[in-house]
């Protein structure tokens, strides 16, 4: 169970190949089993976002869902000053979010367990978690900063759900005037790319890379099936049917082809049945 | 209850084959998947032959298409008898017959002396009166023929009966032993003798006696074969006299054969004071007649079958299709004897031709049946009328006539008028189920079992028989008794039928009643009394419009009718003015709610029975309305509910009403629908708690940690879309935005106009009102199209559709569909809420209410009322129930999807569409597939669950809860409890997490609810109407417990839950959640590593797991159970 004999020696840091350290985790200071967390420097050749400074973000695997960004920024606050926790369902690049919404219009977090971004202010804080030892688990919910859960923390959510109509109402109105400025924006932006397009008083038009905003035939697999029952529609309509002999044999032709076909169908759905045994009456 | 099987673990989720089918077949189950058929040009276009082209047209004009010529064909060759089989059967014939004939002659004795045979053996013969006249002994027998089935060659498996007829040779009888039973005794004694001789050959496997069609005159010598093939037939050895030995015209039906005198014991003045003509003894006579007959009819059918070649399969057909409706074997039965006869009628009749084949013969036959009352207009197979009995004697001594070659014997004697209208009914369903193209005729005529508990609405038995003794006292029918020669069932039966069907009158389309299976017992033992025959069973398809009726309504008090029908209700019947003015005479039954409603037939037929022919209420057993007991709530007044959820679509057209009129909305409302199960009729418990309240905030309530849970309190949902308009924005974060804001405008006025308590959230807006929480949700009809919008990078529209838009379509376009359209199927069906409400207690007791999904279950009961075949509609919960769980547990979810045609708007196109839709893709769609009008392709309800193999556990605890709960309601001496049914086995489950029952709000809707109540801070009494403050609404910790538990653990494990007040929770760890795993940082959750060299690999920490199971649920956990010696950590 324990990662690797030697390390298991008391006050020992325990680092796995790939350069992850194991630290543990409990819930609280009696719990009788404890988590085990797998940090890492953040260190990703692609992404150069300022969001997470490669020096002093620490990559965090397996935090419980009980622990929320508050409780993780106080659990590794220990290694130092935290300046902001980024939880994730999985690893991956920074994304921008769209516009800032209010707490009550975020959609449901998802409450399992997760990946965290610890972003210290020092990057001295990264090494020491990585020297952290694994026989001293860190405790979620301590004397001082308790964590609730169960039933507490079901009727916490109950009572924060209770939104004051006004409030709601504000937030509603700020968000739709903020929303209105964006369209404002967008349609003066659109515009502004249609009058470049426009000929200028020589006659010249100038030509951009990208037809932005210029829609063309749609090329999807359901308008071209559109397009071929057109045809055959105005097709039939115009023939005549049976009128001729020969297109009276081919009906026939056509006719017992479909009943051999049927036949050939059947005898195989009921091989297929027979197979099964389902014709036993009883 | 269930199956324990001891290896059921993880492999039983593993294996993704069907739980039916046999071992061999699993292997090669990928092999035999459906492929459409590819047949190349040359051969879809070769010029056909003439046999070729007659043989596809026959198949396109007799049936809907070849496929049920072909399954009848197939059906055929599953009954009729292996030629194995058939020379075991003629080797052991043959060895019986030459042991027949070394019976050994004994000295001639008085027929009551019995003493010439040992103890061993018995008489098969209840000797009532014991004294009678004449010499017997034994002699070995003229002649040992075939007769019946076997050498007609209409013999089909199962339960193989093989004829045999022993001629008693002549000296032994004498022409005047027609008379007082003498015939029967020495037939009788003549058997018992065979038996001795029997006895002593190791040749013969088992001997028992039994008698003919439960006719106790007419015993039978049961011989099975030694050794391991003792199962495979039986031979029944019949005894006969030498043909033509008593003169047929003996045995005229007026004719009396049994003396008073003799019979009774008493002198003749004592009985018939006035009157000395005896009584005729039309069934004693015949019984004696059929045993004069069997070679002369043997004859006839061997003719009439030789000219037409699929007579036989014919034959067979019918024999299947009576077997499955229960008609085949007991008293009065229409046995296959009666099935050839009725062909031979319609060959000899030209009603069918000599080439037809096997299908059309059975359907022509079905059609006679259909059209044609044998109770009313008898038939005859007689060539010259003149010298035989007339038909109209033969319809005043017998309830249906069908009259024998010869012209003397009513093949039908003892059928009752009910058997045979039950007969015409299955065979008028069969017709309809085979002109209806949507319908799988071959299925529903032929393949399904139609057990009297699944048929009929309500089943009542008879329990203590013996009071029926009483009641032929009661009735005066000592001549029947007679002619009965004893047997008080048979002879009281067709009275107590009469009475019942003239009681019940309108309220009924059917009464049926079990045929009493043939006694059987061993040649060693003593032939059994009349009483010791199983309970009689008596069933009711009911009209449900008029079935609940409380008032039977009589006629006016000076019409002459009016004395009788006071004689039927005697004191019951009262004279009542109407508001109509008439006064006349009525009956009043009790029954508030329609739980009691239902059971006025209950009422009825308990007075009947009481008052008419004595038999007291604590011998009648009604099973009607055992299973509603589950539902059952109400503590004054019983009642399943229907009331409570009546006051809940009222109270909600209320509101719709209201909403439609508010005024000062920025737009429009276009439409009002309800999304909830509660505004179908089938929220499984409607009841809802008054008022929940703990702590106050603003003018709401809050619950209170320390304290039980609060009553749950279940939202209505209602959705409400409003007019489309070029002012919705065209982003979906800013719509979620608009209907915040209609919530609160809605809430608003709400409360200001019709002082309502409201809610408003982002989500939703929360409306008290008559004590019931409704839930209003905007919607906006395009949402869902902006949601699958999304501009790209290169500024393109793309269209692409997701989860969150399937989802939203969902709630608010199929849901409200489906509502309203099961809405609408509850007002022609008054007990589909009943039944639906009933399976989704059984799905969530036995923790399958995730995978079977609400909508999925009424879609699923929905489909027996709309698709009932073979049956008619449920009228009774009970009977929809059982037959929900029948529809689970046997329909071929693999080869089948199950079309839902709701408001009849699929045609028969539509139904082969969508079936030749879902064989071309039937790997790619859901495991369990519902079609209907508006999905045709997808099944949309099933998407999600159930997987495979939950599937297949449904599969196999629902045929395990139908059985259980069949016997049980079958069998009255079996503890009756039907919560058997609902109580799931927990042994499967690796870890049980048990709950504190004061945190569990719905504690109180348990399978076994608790004997202590919890205060829940409900306040009873008056609610008032609207405003007040807000109670808690929603709030269940066990459903937020097991979202988180799914949510971070739903990788690893499976977890289950009565929603229904269940206290335990049960986990299933996934069959691989154990395997290790190499370390990868998208994998890493609730895992710990491990480390072997270079090589990491991640198992589940299971502790922490445990442990975590512990913390997530503080306060509502009460245990963790793990059950370690299932799994090793």
């Amino acid at each position: 169970m324990a990662p690797s004999k030697k390390k298991h020696a008391s006050g020992q840091t325990c680092v796995i190949p790939g350069g992850f350290t194991v630290l543990s985790l409990q819930f609280s200071p009696d719990s009788p089993a404890q988590h085990k967390l797998c940090v890492k420097e953040h260190k990703v050749r692609a992404e150069r976002s300022s969001h997470r400074p490669m020096d002093r973000t620490l990559f965090v695997l397996n935090i419980p869902p009980y622990c929320s960004e508050a409780v993780v920024k106080e659990l590794f606050s220990q290694f130092g000053a935290v300046q902001s926790v980024e939880l994730r369902d999985h690893p991956g690049a920074f994304q921008h979010s769209g516009p800032k919404l209010a707490t009550f219009f975020k959609p449901a977090e998802k409450k399992g367990f997760k990946v965290g971004y610890v972003i210290f202010q020092n990057s001295s804080s990264v090494s020491a978690a990585k020297s952290h030892p694994l026989d001293v688990p860190l405790v979620v919910s301590a004397g001082q900063h308790p964590v609730s859960t169960g039933v507490q923390k079901w009727i916490q959510q109950y009572r924060e759900s209770f939104i004051q109509p006004d409030k709601l109402q504000q937030t509603v109105d700020s968000f739709m005037q903020d929303y209105d400025k964006r369209k404002e924006e967008e349609v003066e932006r659109q515009k502004r790319e249609a009058e470049e397009q426009q000929e200028d008083e020589e006659g010249w038009v100038k030509v951009t890379r990208g037809n932005k905003g210029a829609k063309a035939r749609p090329h999807s697999e359901a308008a071209n099936q559109r397009t071929l029952q057109k045809e055959i529609v105005k097709k039939k309509r115009k023939e005549l049917m049976n009128f001729y002999t020969w297109q009276h044999k081919n009906t026939q032709k056509e006719h017992i082809a479909q009943l051999r076909k049927k036949f050939e169908e059947d005898k195989q759905k009921i091989a297929l049945l027979r197979a099964q045994r389902k014709f036993r009456p009883y | 209850m269930i199956p324990s099987e001891p290896s059921h673990d993880e492999e039983e989720n593993v294996a993704p084959v069907k739980a039916k089918r046999s071992k061999p077949e699993e292997t090669e189950g990928e092999a035999e998947v459906f492929h459409p058929v590819k047949l190349s040009r040359s051969d879809l276009y070769r010029p056909p032959t003439a046999e070729e082209l007659n043989q596809l047209k026959e198949a396109e004009s007799l049936f809907h298409c070849s496929l049920l010529k072909m399954q009848m064909e197939e059906l055929l060759r599953e009954v009729v008898l292996s030629e194995r089989r058939k020379q075991q059967i003629d080797c052991f014939i043959q060895t019986v017959t030459s042991l027949l004939q070394t019976v050994p002659r004994s000295p001639e004795v008085e027929l009551g002396d019995l003493s010439w045979l040992s103890g061993a053996v018995k008489v098969p013969f209840l000797l009532i009166p014991k004294a009678s006249k004449g010499k017997f002994h034994m002699a070995p027998p003229a002649s040992v023929n075939l007769i019946g089935s076997y050498p007609l060659g209409t013999c089909i498996k199962p339960s193989i009966m093989v004829d045999l007829a022993v001629t008693i040779p002549a000296d032994v009888l004498h022409p005047k032993d027609v008379l007082n039973q003498r015939y029967p005794r020495k037939r009788a004694l003549y058997l018992a003798g065979l038996a001795q001789h029997l006895t002593s050959s190791s040749e013969i496997g088992t001997m028992r006696y039994s008698c003919l069609h439960g006719n106790r005159l007419r015993p039978l010598l049961l011989l099975t074969p030694p050794g391991k093939d003792s199962s495979s037939f039986t031979v029944r050895v019949h005894a006969c006299p030498p043909p033509g030995f008593f003169k047929p015209s003996r045995f005229h039906p007026q004719r009396n054969s049994i003396r008073t005198e003799w019979y009774t014991g008493l002198s003749k003045s004592h009985i018939y004071i006035g009157s000395p003509v005896e009584p005729p003894t039309p069934h004693y006579n015949s019984s004696i007649l059929g045993d004069l007959l069997p070679r002369a009819h043997l004859q006839f059918l061997s003719a009439v079958s030789s000219q037409c070649s699929a007579f036989a399969d014919g034959v067979a057909l019918l024999k299947v299709w009576l077997r499955q409706r229960e008609l085949d074997q007991g008293t009065g039965c229409f046995n296959g004897f009666l099935a050839s006869m009725l062909l031979a009628y319609l060959l000899t009749t030209h009603r069918v031709s000599n080439s037809m084949t096997a299908y059309q013969l059975l359907r022509n036959s079905l059609n006679f049946l259909a059209s044609t009352d044998l109770t009313v207009n008898g038939i005859s197979l007689a060539k010259d009328p003149d010298s035989t009995p007339a038909l109209a004697d033969m319809h005043s001594a017998f309830q249906v006539v069908f009259v024998d070659p010869s012209g003397h014997l009513n093949m039908c004697a003892d059928m009752t008028a009910c058997t045979y209208k039950q007969v015409q009914h299955e065979a008028s369903l069969s017709m309809q189920f085979w002109d209806d193209p949507t319908v799988d005729g071959f299925h529903a005529l032929l393949m399904t079992p139609k057990p009297m508990i699944r048929t009929s609405d309500h089943v009542f038995q008879l329990c203590e028989l013996v009071k029926l003794q009483s009641s032929c006292k009661k009735l005066n029918l000592l001549s029947e008794l007679m002619d009965h020669s004893g047997n008080y069932i048979d002879a009281a039966l067709p009275f107590i039928l009469s009475l019942l069907q003239r009681g019940l009158d309108q309220r009924i389309h059917l009464l049926t009643h079990s045929l009493s299976p043939d006694p059987e017992w061993s040649v060693e033992s003593e032939a059994p009394k009349h009483k010791a025959q199983p309970p009689l069973s008596f069933g009711l398809i009911l009209r449900p419009e008029l079935a609940a009726s409380v008032l039977e309504r009589g006629p006016p008090a000076d019409s002459p009718k009016a004395a009788e029908f006071r004689q039927l209700w005697g004191s019951h019947s009262e004279l009542r003015r109407f508001q109509d003015g008439a006064i006349t005479e009525a009956v009043l039954w009790n029954g508030e709610t329609s739980y009691e409603k239902r059971l006025v037939p209950r009422q009825i037929i308990a007075h009947l029975l009481q008052l008419h022919a004595g038999i007291p209420e604590s011998s009648l057993r009604y099973v009607g309305a055992m299973v509603d007991d589950v539902i059952k709530m109400g503590h004054e007044v019983p009642s399943t509910g229907e009331e409570q959820s009546l006051k809940v679509v009222q109270s909600y057209d209320d509101l719709s009403r209201k909403l439609w009129r508010l005024e000062g909305l920025p737009l429009s409302i276009t439409s009002v629908q309800g999304a909830h199960p509660a505004l179908r009729y089938t929220q499984v418990n409607p009841l809802f708690p008054p008022h929940s309240f703990y702590e106050k905030i603003s003018r709401s309530l809050v619950p209170k940690e320390g304290k039980p849970c609060p009553a749950y309190i279940t939202p209505v949902t209602v959705i409400c879309h409003m007019e489309g308009s070029g002012k919705w924005p065209h982003d979906h974060l800013a719509i979620r935005h608009i209907r915040a804001a209609f919530h609160i405008s809605l809430g608003e006025l709400l409360s200001k106009q019709h002082r309502y308590a409201c809610k408003p959230c982002p989500s939703h807006l929360d409306v008290w009102k008559d004590g019931l929480a409704f839930r209003i949700q905007v919607a906006y009809h395009r949402e869902p199209q902006v949601l699958r919008e999304s501009v790209n990078a290169e500024g393109l529209l793309v269209v692409r559709d997701n989860e969150d838009a399937q989802a939203l379509e969902m709630a608010t376009v199929h849901r409200p569909l489906l509502t309203s359209t099961l809405h609408g199927l509850q007002q022609q069906h008054p007990c589909f809420g009943a039944v639906c409400r009933l399976a989704k207690r059984w799905l969530g007791a036995q923790l399958f209410s995730e995978d079977i999904t609400e909508d999925t279950a009424d879609l699923l009961v929905a489909s027996l009322f709309l698709q009932p075949a073979p049956f008619i509609p449920p009228g009774s919960p009970q009977v929809g129930f059982l037959r929900f769980l029948h529809l689970l547990s046997s329909f071929d979810w693999r080869n089948n999807p199950l079309v839902v045609n709701l408001n009849n708007q699929l045609t028969a196109a539509d139904y082969t569409e969508i079936k030749n839709d879902f064989m071309a893709s039937r790997e790619s769609l859901p495991v369990m597939f519902i079609a209907t009008p508006k999905d045709k392709k997808l099944s949309l309800w099933t998407k999600q669950a159930p997987s495979v193999q939950m599937l297949q556990r449904v599969v196999m605890v629902a045929a395990e809860s139908l059985k259980v709960l069949e016997s049980q309601l079958m069998d009255g001496n079996q503890t009756q409890d039907v919560r058997v049914a609902l109580r799931p086995p927990l042994d499967p489950y690796d870890v049980l997490i048990h709950l504190n029952p004061k945190q569990v709000p719905l504690l109180s809707q348990a399978v076994d609810p608790p004997a202590v109540k919890i205060s829940r801070g409900v306040m009873s009494g008056n609610v008032a109407q609207s405003g007040g403050a807000l109670p808690v609404i929603d709030y269940n910790p066990v459903s937020h417990y097991l979202a988180e538990l799914r949510e971070a653990f739903g990788d690893l494990a499976l977890f289950f839950c009565d929603p229904y007040g269940g206290t335990v929770i049960t986990v299933l760890w996934k069959p691989k959640a154990f395997n290790p795993v190499p370390f990868k940082t998208s994998q890493m959750f609730a895992r710990q590593v491990e480390v072997t060299g270079e090589e990491v690999h991640t198992v589940p920490n299971i502790e922490a797991i445990l442990e975590d199971f512990r913390v997530m649920g503080k306060g509502l956990v009460k245990s963790v159970e793990p059950r370690t010696e299932r799994w090793a950590f």
